[in-house]
């Protein structure tokens, strides 16, 4: 018990310098004008660590107090990261109108989509509500922000490398947390009375690698803001749809392929 | 382990896997694939379409079995066929080079019909699909000339109308030949 919260305290300190770092840097390189949500964020996590420090160090690890500081200051920094994503999405697709606008319809979709899903699992699940309710958060953020980079790649959209690790490191987070939020509860619950520590300590492992991550990217200037051509909206209205009606024919013929006869020899 | 613990697990396997592959991939970084549009609008492989209707016509296979032996014919069939999978290789080419065009087109554009976008996500799915099984049949021995004829013929048609659209577009077609700025690493997603 004692070895196990040792180790979870060291991880702790280590996250909390790690992101102090990243704040510092952001601070420094003065990215915190361009990415004023993304500092926040990282600010508020900083204080939710050291917040709920003195809250597990006064109340205990498993007093009702400790749970509701633990919830109430996720939910938080979740709504702060939500902003910070958005706000990292519009930065690198600032100069490209037409596909930002149709990421945006793509995030809100999805959200909702999983959204319902992720309430229809989890229904009638009183006792792990939250369990489930932050997971799901992770899921949908997960899910959208993909969505987006997939998105991105498809239209062969370079977007600067500062931007998509801190979206890739976003997406790693929340993914790695709902595989160890579904994992280890049903692993470890029966089998180790301190499993709460292990769950820790992987989740902090895994945030600290995304702070690496995004101090490595940060360490640069961010990309200044260039304006891109843009052509009249009549040539997308003329050209695209006859591109997808040719497309289309092509598609068709091919499909035909299997009810042409195969010529004698 | 419960019916919903397995979902979010496997999602959240699918998402990192997702998220590796976008963001190792190089699938924005080919410049030399995109460096110049007009290098694009060539779609060449069209112009052998005589030749590969030729190669395919059953006349020729007709004249070798008569004329020479059916081992002949046999090897000349199966060299044809051959032929004809490369074809249909360079049609994809030139109908991936034609979805390039148009989203290109998209990128530069200040707003998307989505419907337009969503229809040519499902086209090229359907263009795949339907590209690898016909790949297949003739992996498999069997060789659909006329079949492969009409596609060329749709490609072909589908070139000679977008060379038109672009002629019509007349001014605007050199401002859409500075398409490969935004892969060339210029601007805000340069890094």
């Amino acid at each position: 018990m004692r070895a196990f919260f040792a180790s979870v305290s060291y991880l702790w300190a280590a996250s909390v310098l790690a992101q102090a770092v990243v704040c510092g840097i952001l601070v420094y390189r003065g990215h915190f004008r361009t990415l004023p949500f993304f500092a926040t964020y990282i600010t508020l996590n900083l204080y939710q660590a050291v917040f709920l420090y003195g809250v597990y160090s006064r109340y205990g690890f498993r007093s009702p107090e400790a749970s509701a500081a633990a919830w109430w200051s996720e939910a938080i920094t979740l709504v702060a990261r939500a902003f910070a994503t958005v706000e990292i999405l519009r930065l690198a697709l600032k100069s490209y109108r037409g596909i930002s606008g149709l990421v945006w319809r793509l995030l809100g979709g999805i959200s909702l989509l999983l959204l319902i899903c992720v309430a229809i699992i989890a229904r009638g699940d009183a006792g792990w509500a939250l369990m489930h309710a932050d997971r799901g958060y992770h899921m949908i953020f997960a899910a959208a922000v993909i969505a987006c980079l997939t998105l991105i790649r498809y239209y062969q959209i370079q977007v600067a490398p500062v931007y998509k690790a801190l979206l890739a490191g976003f997406c790693f987070y929340s993914c790695a947390k709902v595989l160890i939020d579904s994992i280890l509860p049903g692993l470890l619950f029966q089998r180790y009375p301190n499993f709460e520590f292990i769950w820790q300590s992987l989740a902090m492992v895994s945030f600290l690698a995304v702070l690496v991550l995004w101090g490595w990217a940060l360490r640069r200037p961010l990309p200044e803001k260039a304006e891109r051509a843009v052509l009249p909206s009549s040539v997308y209205g003329r050209i695209v749809p006859e591109i997808n009606y040719q497309l289309r024919a092509i598609n068709e013929q091919l499909m035909n392929f299997w009810k042409i006869e195969e010529p004698r020899s | 382990m419960s019916f919903s613990m397995l979902v979010f697990i496997g999602m959240g396997v699918v998402l990192l896997v997702v998220l590796g592959w976008v963001s190792f991939s190089n699938g924005g970084q080919k410049p030399e694939a995109i460096g110049s549009l007009r290098q694009e609008r060539e779609w060449r492989h069209i112009s052998y379409l005589p030749q590969i209707k030729q190669a395919l016509t059953s006349a020729d296979y007709d004249f070798l079995t008569g004329r020479g032996s059916p081992e002949l014919a046999k090897r000349v069939r199966r060299e044809r066929r051959r032929i004809a999978r490369d074809y249909l290789s360079a049609l994809r080419t030139d109908f991936e080079k034609l979805l390039r065009f148009a989203q290109v087109i998209s990128v530069m554009s200040p707003e998307l019909d989505v419907a337009q976008e969503l229809q040519g996500f499902r086209l090229r799915a359907e263009f795949l699909y339907r590209y690898q099984l016909i790949r297949l049949w003739l992996v498999c021995g069997s060789a659909p000339s006329e079949a492969l004829a009409h596609l060329s013929d749709m490609v072909s048609g589908l070139t000679v109308r977008m060379e038109t659209a672009m002629a019509e577009l007349g001014e605007r077609t050199a401002l859409v030949a500075e398409l490969a700025s935004p892969y060339n690493g210029g601007g805000p997603d340069a890094g």
